[in-house]
């Protein structure tokens, strides 16, 4: 499902932020992407969604070499990834609800099908209650919540996350990692960039490592390397 | 991209069709002006401001074109005739005269005419006038001129079309007076272009700012849109027609303003000037440059919003 062929990518000529990546993430899997501040996951999120295109190389989704294409096609794209990022990225004029709906107001849904869905997936994260509030009313662990349902409430094929659980208590830490389970059971492919070894350590999925910019090795099951 | 996997099924959507998706960005807008109140408000602000010092300066000009205007009425042109003309060769002349390009009026001024208005120049010496007659004076037309005849070059033009027709004599025209008249009006209308050109260019440019930094305020809400999968027209549209919304506001705004201030100026320039404005012809804008006002408003808005999206956009 997700190719990266030998992929480096400088943003300065000398400031490569990755060099030379070869791996695969295959469909439904759940994999977290891991290594030190500044180690290129966060780099190799954006390549996946499309916010960057890689120096050289190729980013593969379904076969689909995503660093050719033009930008009116990454709209399509991203329909069907769902990102979710450390500082949560949520519109702060915006109640919960809205929030949540921009998804689905994207892609054109009738307003009735938005609010029924949306109430869905709220009621999933357990915040069906909090839907009138704007973002800075909440918690971190429940802004976080509110990030995740805008990125699943399209039952996206593909959910990436960065550093997800950053600023998060260990109870709001397992809630959000049930989420993410619970997507992955569902068919979504998941990936998560994270430093936090309990994290990992705890929940057993394959763990792809890099290490100031290069692939550093990885553990657990499945193919993580293209030689 | 194809999945076997049971995706949320798509539902019908609500905003196909031109109609539908304008429907929806207009909604949009109104949200958007909604939750954003202030920054709209310095936004309009600001656009109302900028248009008033055009408005002031366009009602300006306009007063003073009107002013030109009734002025230019004095440019006319006499004409005499080389020998006495029977009623019916006068008749005939006249109409002649009336269908030349660039007549707007053709007055027979008589013997009895004339010598009444020399009259009226020597008031209170009619003494000297005593044992003159009246048929001293010859009789003319006055051809007052259409309003694009009136330069000097038209004029110019026109007299010489005029000396073919028999029996015109000598022709008057004031050629030093029409051509000072013109050089004056084009004098004024270039300082109008100027001073109107220098005024424009700040207003834009404030204006732009002021919408650029409104819309860096909003960036997140643009990366957002953008990382859900929204297409470019899509984030963009409701931004432009917010922008198209808040030029309109402005430029109303602008004009409400510029009633009230020419209402004040009416009822209290009796205190300070030594004749009084409201019976000396002062006209306010005509309708067409209050629409152009509010255009312009519009366009300020839109073109403003556009740039600033451009550029923002870029990023994402």
């Amino acid at each position: 499902m997700i190719q990266f062929h030998a992929v480096s990518l400088a943003y300065q000529q000398d400031a490569t932020a990755l060099q030379n990546i070869s791996c695969r993430v295959t469909k439904g899997e759940f994999v977290f992407l891991t290594g030190p501040s500044g180690a290129g996951k966060t780099t190799m999120l954006r390549l996946i969604y499309g916010a960057l295109t890689p120096t050289r190389g190729q980013v593969l989704i379904d076969g689909q070499n995503i660093s050719r294409y033009r930008r009116s096609q990454l709209p399509l794209l991203r329909r069907s990834i769902g990102v979710v990022f450390q500082d949560f990225k949520l519109l702060q004029n915006r109640t919960v609800f809205e929030n949540v709906a921009i998804t689905l107001e994207v892609l054109g849904w009738d307003r009735g099908d938005i609010g029924r869905r949306v109430m869905h997936i709220l009621r999933q994260m357990g915040m069906e209650s909090k839907i009138h509030l704007i973002p800075q009313r909440l918690s971190g662990g429940e802004q976080q919540r509110v990030a995740l349902a805008r990125a699943l409430v399209n039952s996206p094929k593909i959910l990436l996350a960065d550093e997800p659980t950053g600023n998060l208590d260990d109870a709001n830490k397992q809630q959000i990692m049930n989420i993410f389970k619970e997507a992955n059971v569902k068919g979504t492919t998941v990936v998560v960039a994270t430093h936090d070894r309990r994290l990992i350590e705890h929940a057993h999925y394959r763990t792809i490592r890099l290490l100031g910019g290069e692939l550093a090795g990885h553990e657990g099951v499945g193919d993580a390397v293209i030689p | 991209m194809r999945s076997s996997r049971n995706v949320v099924k798509r539902p019908t959507m609500s905003h196909q069709g031109a109609s539908g998706r304008l429907r929806y960005f207009f909604g949009r807008a109104m949200t958007n002006i909604r939750q954003n109140l202030f920054v709209n408000a310095v936004t309009v602000g600001t656009i109302t401001l900028a248009l008033l010092i055009v408005a002031l300066f366009m009602l300006l000009v306009v007063n003073l074109e009107n002013a030109a205007e009734s002025w230019s009425e004095r440019v006319q042109v006499t004409v005499y005739f080389d020998r006495d003309l029977a009623s019916q060769e006068q008749a005939d002349l006249q109409r002649r005269i009336q269908t030349l390009p660039g007549t707007a009026k053709v007055t027979w001024v008589s013997r009895d005419e004339a010598f009444r208005r020399f009259k009226m120049r020597l008031k209170g010496q009619d003494t000297l006038l005593e044992g003159v007659r009246p048929d001293i004076l010859p009789t003319s037309f006055e051809i007052a001129l259409k309003r694009n005849n009136r330069s000097s070059e038209a004029v110019e033009a026109y007299v010489s079309r005029l000396k073919t027709l028999p029996g015109i004599g000598e022709i008057q025209y004031g050629e030093e007076w029409v051509r000072r008249f013109n050089t004056f009006l084009t004098f004024m209308r270039l300082v109008g272009a100027l001073v109107g050109g220098f005024l424009l260019v700040p207003v834009i440019f404030i204006v732009s700012n002021t919408i650029r930094l409104t819309i860096y305020a909003r960036r997140d809400e643009l990366e957002v849109m953008s990382l859900v999968g929204a297409t470019r027209l899509f984030i963009k549209m409701p931004f432009l027609i917010e922008g198209l919304l808040q030029g309109v506001a402005g430029g109303l705004l602008s004009l409400l303003l510029l009633v009230l201030f020419y209402q004040l100026f009416l009822h209290n320039a009796g205190n300070f000037l030594t004749f009084n404005p409201a019976s000396s012809g002062l006209a306010f804008l005509p309708v067409e440059f209050m629409v152009a006002l509010v255009l312009a408003g519009a366009l300020l808005g839109f073109l403003g919003s556009l740039t600033s999206l451009r550029r923002f956009m870029a990023d994402n």
